[in-house]
């Protein structure tokens, strides 16, 4: 299994209005479009947000996904944190106080630390023999 | 007793007033359950037996709201404190004893109490106090007043503290705004929400719309002319203000509207303060401007035009997210 794909952090600028998205939207965009995309949106310079704004990042986030990918956000303002809530959008991203947490929290399951041939069971059941054997 | 000066909107001493989220807005003369605290203040001044008040006020806007009443005398200028000397100048020495309010504050007291007081005391000013430090109330003897300098004189002025035991909120912030409504509908104040009580714990008053598909929930009220459409959720100790509308599925928890403001589509609002585009979120402690007419904005202008205005806008608007430090 991969799992070494590199996580990418963007800047994502002051003013994140309908302009601004546009050109944002012509970096992310190649990036969106690689297997597994794994980005991590810096939000610290975020000064005010519009209704396209909020689109852009849905749209990323939904692109992320069908990719097999995520899209995770960082350093939001309070500001932005309300704004999130108020659209109804907060809950379906990850936040993360820092780029490093955001960044750290795609390694969190090392899935090459489990061995090839492990069964797929939660320990907890035990094996799945010694299930059948039990009833 | 029989007279009392009322002033309103002009700060009189070093009081907490930077994190005042709705910016220019004097907290006691907006809609608090239906009507302001100054308006339940002059009423209940008059109900315990004051003959005459002068309300004196920076605005016209801060005014607005009482009716022709005999003993209410309107006094408008820049400076409210200026109209109070003018006004006790007129009591000439007719008088043992006028009351004067800065709000300010919201205060519960016993008048006679008060009344009581001074008159057992020889200081011609009486101030009152709570365990939180003075209060802007006095009851003085104008005849011995300077009034040339009523401000400082009562300010800093030598004084006898009354203890006043009531329930008191200083209303400096958005927060004691919310805590005034939560103590209200929790009864632990005097002050009653207006309308009548449709359902256990939900007020409404004359004109409200509900539609049949939104769900309010108790304790809540819904002020006069307001419109909660389709879907909505009104809950947890929520109260929207004259004049507003909540636009098609919207959750309003925990959230003062104030009045005349419109509140978009879908959008879910909680721990907050909504004064037309302005927005103080408590949870964050944050104040945000919306710039986005399709977002909030105020429901009508104030000259009256209708609400049909509402559609077309907002293309080109904006959510801002302003740094203001100070909601906090």
């Amino acid at each position: 299994m991969l799992t070494s794909w590199p996580v990418v952090v963007m800047q994502v600028p002051e003013e994140l209005n309908a302009q601004e998205v546009h050109l944002f939207m012509q970096e992310a965009g190649p990036l969106l479009q690689s297997v597994r995309p794994r980005l991590v949106l810096d939000c610290s310079q975020i000064r005010s947000i519009d209704s396209a704004g909020v689109e852009m990042l849905l749209h990323c986030l939904e692109e992320a996904l069908k990719r097999d990918g995520d899209l995770k956000l960082a350093t939001l303002s309070p500001e932005s944190e309300v704004i999130l809530e108020l659209m109804r959008v907060a809950r379906i991203f990850e936040t993360f106080e820092t780029c490093d947490e955001a960044v750290r929290s795609f390694q969190a399951v090392p899935t090459d630390a489990i061995p090839e041939g492990a069964p797929w069971q939660p320990t907890v059941f035990g094996e799945m023999e010694a299930l059948k054997q039990a009833s | 007793m029989a007279k009392a000066i009322v002033i309103v909107g002009n700060d009189s001493g070093p009081v907490d007033l930077a994190p005042s989220a709705i910016q220019h807005t004097v907290l006691a003369s907006v809609d608090v359950l239906g009507t302001s605290v100054v308006r339940r203040t002059v009423e209940r001044l008059l109900r315990d037996g004051i003959e005459s008040i002068a309300i004196c006020c920076s605005s016209s806007v801060e005014s607005e709201g009482f009716d022709e009443h005999p003993s209410l005398t309107i006094l408008t200028a820049a400076d409210p404190w200026e109209a109070a000397v003018a006004e006790l100048a007129r009591y000439e020495d007719r008088l043992d004893c006028v009351l004067i309010m800065r709000i300010g504050a919201y205060v519960e007291f016993d008048l006679g109490d008060a009344v009581r007081f001074f008159g057992e005391h020889s200081d011609n000013v009486v101030r009152g106090f709570d365990d939180e430090g003075p209060l802007d109330l006095w009851m003085i003897r104008p005849e011995v007043i300077d009034n040339a300098n009523l401000f400082s004189r009562l300010q800093l002025g030598k004084s006898t503290y009354y203890p006043v035991r009531g329930y008191i909120n200083r209303l400096r912030h958005p927060r004691d705004l919310r805590r005034l409504v939560v103590d209200s509908f929790n009864s632990r104040c005097r002050l009653r929400p207006q309308g009548s009580e449709v359902r256990h714990g939900i007020w409404m008053c004359d004109g409200a719309q509900v539609e049949k598909s939104a769900r309010i929930v108790s304790p809540s009220f819904i002020g006069r002319d307001v419109t909660i459409s389709e879907q909505c959720l009104v809950t947890r100790y929520s109260n929207i203000e004259r004049d507003s509308y909540v636009d098609y599925g919207t959750v309003v928890e925990d959230t003062t509207i104030l009045p005349n403001s419109y509140v978009g589509i879908g959008l879910d609002l909680a721990h907050s303060v909504v004064d037309g585009r302005s927005l103080v979120n408590l949870h964050h402690g944050v104040m945000l401007k919306i710039g986005d007419p399709v977002v909030m904005r105020q429901n009508k202008p104030l000259a009256g035009v209708v609400r049909s205005l509402w559609s077309g806008s907002g293309v080109d608007g904006q959510i801002t997210a302003g740094r203001n430090q100070n909601a906090d």
